[in-house]
């Protein structure tokens, strides 16, 4: 029992059944007043020290359970467990001790950081508002901070426009890092930068873990860039976990339909001119959110569905060690 | 030869300066081919094509060079002439659809519009005519999808609506601008399928522009790499991924996590950024962020040495 609550086994994160649902339009508007289920029902632990890549289409519902994860919204039912202590309905005021611990990375650097203000103190801003350093305290951290994601110390005065996308990223990553998080939520952090520079970051993201110890959850579209920084992946399909695993495991032999689809669909470089992979094309695109279909909500485009998909939908069950499912009908 | 391109430069009057965004690109497109052009932000990959279709009106822009069509001149061609050709001969499709779609008309009248701006059709002979196109690039059910506007579709049915467009007076050039960076993987894969149909089908030329090696590898029967304005190599797809031999191919391909086998440790990254176009280095561009640089590279600008796979690299010419 002692062994279970010490080391990498106590989840620093996990959610029970938590799902988010956002009203939109008006009983004025022609449809009525209407809920979109955005996040529908989703139980994820996080342990300590791994990288959670969190995979899916744009719609599937990725960044929204990321932004409830930091509790950038309310989370409309379920529980978010932090460190072991329910977070779900905490206020604004008790939630700044977590606020330190639980740090997230946008995708558009140049959105996430005021242009009129220097990066410098665009770092500074998370140590003044929680932290207990002197001025001179802060610089050095900044400087520390700035030697720790690759900027040069000579960088603090500049303006984020004067750096180019991948230094501006470095920056968004020293303010998140700042406070010595102990998880960081990172939406999309390659997406928006050059191929070249995608690399640098990527290894950029995996020093800082090995140095600090963080855990991360990491949402990309980029399946590679996902396998390349992940120790386990979850799947996502309009707004629920479909396939969840170890990332090696879904990746070389995914066992629900869609998580076929999706890495089957990803082109890659031919080196050898040898056969080309075979590739399933999903028919039809993703169902609205509004109107998601009955039973299995990935039956309609489902290569296998077969009748009981069309009225009951299937739970996510562990078929194997930390390999679990949501499909009636699953390759394990 | 459909498209010849010689010596193509393309500056820009700006504040701060000339900025030569394209520097001296030469290349050839035969009918049925597939040619991919990678290249990261700047490298010049869509002003080059932009050139070529008489896309850039800014008066600031100087174009020089020879652009041939099917041996017709088209550099300093009148702006009608031009317009004839597009649409018809040459057609176009950009990265977001809804630059393309016009928001207040419903996507039937906008495709039978473009057929009667350029054939002599009847108005219901080009509305069964989008019908075919439509049913052509996958939409289940074409005749429903014509009274659809462009907000009812999703992102995927709005770039095939916009292929069909560019496809409805069988173009003979197709140039494809990043057309599948906004959409997911899965919707990419079909629209690739789709670009390949059409190829067999018509037998149209396609230049396909885009900053993924993966995408240039499953579809492209010939592809050009540019960097800050140049090419820096080009060959045909199994010379340039079996064998890439420039500094920065090389190491693009490198930098590309593998989606099987072993994952290495530590990605092999390039150094540095892509180069401002207003602060260029001396020699080779790619100098500063290249392994394997020495003194001759601060010296010029190497050209393009080889036959049907070429590079421009000193390292390599000397070796």
């Amino acid at each position: 029992m002692s062994e279970q609550m010490t080391g990498t086994d106590q989840p620093i994160l996990e959610t029970r059944a938590l799902s988010k649902r956002f009203a939109i339009g008006t009983r004025f508007s022609a449809e009525g007043r209407r809920v979109v289920h955005a996040v529908d029902n989703v139980s994820l632990t996080v342990r300590r020290g791994e990288t959670v890549g969190l995979v899916g289409e744009s719609g599937c519902g990725k960044s929204t359970l990321a932004r409830c994860l930091v509790r950038l919204y309310d989370i409309t039912d379920g529980q978010l467990l932090f460190d072991g202590d329910d977070i779900t309905g905490k206020s604004l005021a008790e939630l700044r001790p977590v606020r330190r611990r639980l740090q997230m990375v946008f995708q558009d650097p140049s959105a996430s950081l005021n242009p009129r203000r220097r990066v410098g103190d665009l770092v500074a801003e998370p140590l003044r508002v929680h932290g207990k350093l002197t001025p001179a305290g802060i610089r050095e951290r900044v400087a520390e901070l700035f030697d720790l994601v690759g900027l040069l110390p000579d960088h603090v005065g500049r303006y984020p426009h004067e750096f180019s996308g991948g230094q501006r990223q470095r920056v968004g990553i020293a303010r998140a890092i700042a406070l010595n998080p102990d998880l960081v939520v990172l939406d999309e952090p390659v997406s928006a930068l050059d191929v070249s520079v995608q690399a640098q970051i990527v290894n950029l993201l995996a020093d800082l873990q090995d140095k600090l110890k963080l855990t991360y959850i990491f949402i990309a579209h980029d399946l590679s860039v996902v396998r390349q920084v992940s120790t386990r992946i979850a799947v996502m399909y309009l707004g629920s976990i479909v396939e969840e695993g170890p990332s090696e495991e879904v990746f070389s032999a995914p066992a629900h339909p869609y998580s076929q689809a999706l890495i089957s669909a990803v082109p890659v470089v031919e080196t050898t001119p040898s056969g080309r992979r075979k590739r399933i094309i999903l028919s039809g695109d993703v169902p609205s959110p509004l109107k998601p279909p009955s039973g299995c909500r990935f039956h309609p485009r489902c290569p296998v569905a077969q009748d009981r998909c069309r009225t009951e939908r299937p739970a996510l069950v562990e078929h194997k060690s930390g390999r679990k499912v949501a499909c009636h009908f699953p390759t394990v | 030869m459909m498209l010849s391109v010689r010596d193509l430069k393309v500056s820009f009057r700006t504040d701060d300066g000339l900025v030569r965004a394209i520097d001296g690109v030469s290349f050839d497109l035969e009918e049925g081919e597939i040619l991919g052009v990678v290249g990261e932000s700047g490298s010049g990959k869509t002003v080059s094509l932009l050139a070529v279709m008489g896309l850039i009106t800014d008066p600031n822009a100087v174009i020089e060079g020879s652009i041939r069509y099917k041996g017709r001149e088209l550099v300093g061609l009148p702006a009608r002439e031009l317009r004839r050709l597009r649409g018809n001969e040459i057609a176009m499709i950009f990265q977001d659809p809804m630059t393309a779609l016009t928001p207040v008309y419903t996507i039937g009248w906008q495709i039978a519009e473009q057929i009667q701006a350029h054939q002599r059709v009847s108005r219901s002979a080009a509305l069964d005519r989008v019908e075919e196109l439509l049913a052509e690039v996958n939409f289940p059910n074409p005749r429903e999808a014509m009274s659809r506007y462009p907000h009812q579709l999703s992102g995927g049915m709005r770039q095939r609506a916009v292929i069909a467009m560019a496809l409805s007076c069988n173009p003979a050039l197709l140039v494809a601008d990043e057309p599948t960076t906004a959409l997911d993987v899965t919707v990419q894969a079909g629209i690739l399928d789709l670009v390949r149909k059409l190829r067999a089908t018509h037998n149209s030329a396609v230049v396909f522009i885009t900053h993924d090696m993966g995408v240039v590898s499953e579809l492209a029967d010939r592809v050009m790499v540019m960097y800050a304005g140049r090419i820096v190599e080009r060959g045909s797809r199994s010379e340039l991924f079996t064998d890439p031999s420039h500094p920065y191919t090389r190491a693009l391909l490198g930098s590309i996590p593998p989606l099987t086998g072993d994952k290495p440790r530590r990605l092999p990254a390039i150094p540095g950024s892509p180069p401002s176009l207003l602060r260029l280095p001396k020699g080779c561009a790619f100098g500063p962020r290249c392994p394997v640089r020495y003194e001759a590279c601060d010296a010029g600008k190497p050209d393009l040495v080889g036959a049907s796979h070429a590079a421009a690299c000193f390292r390599m010419a000397q070796a």
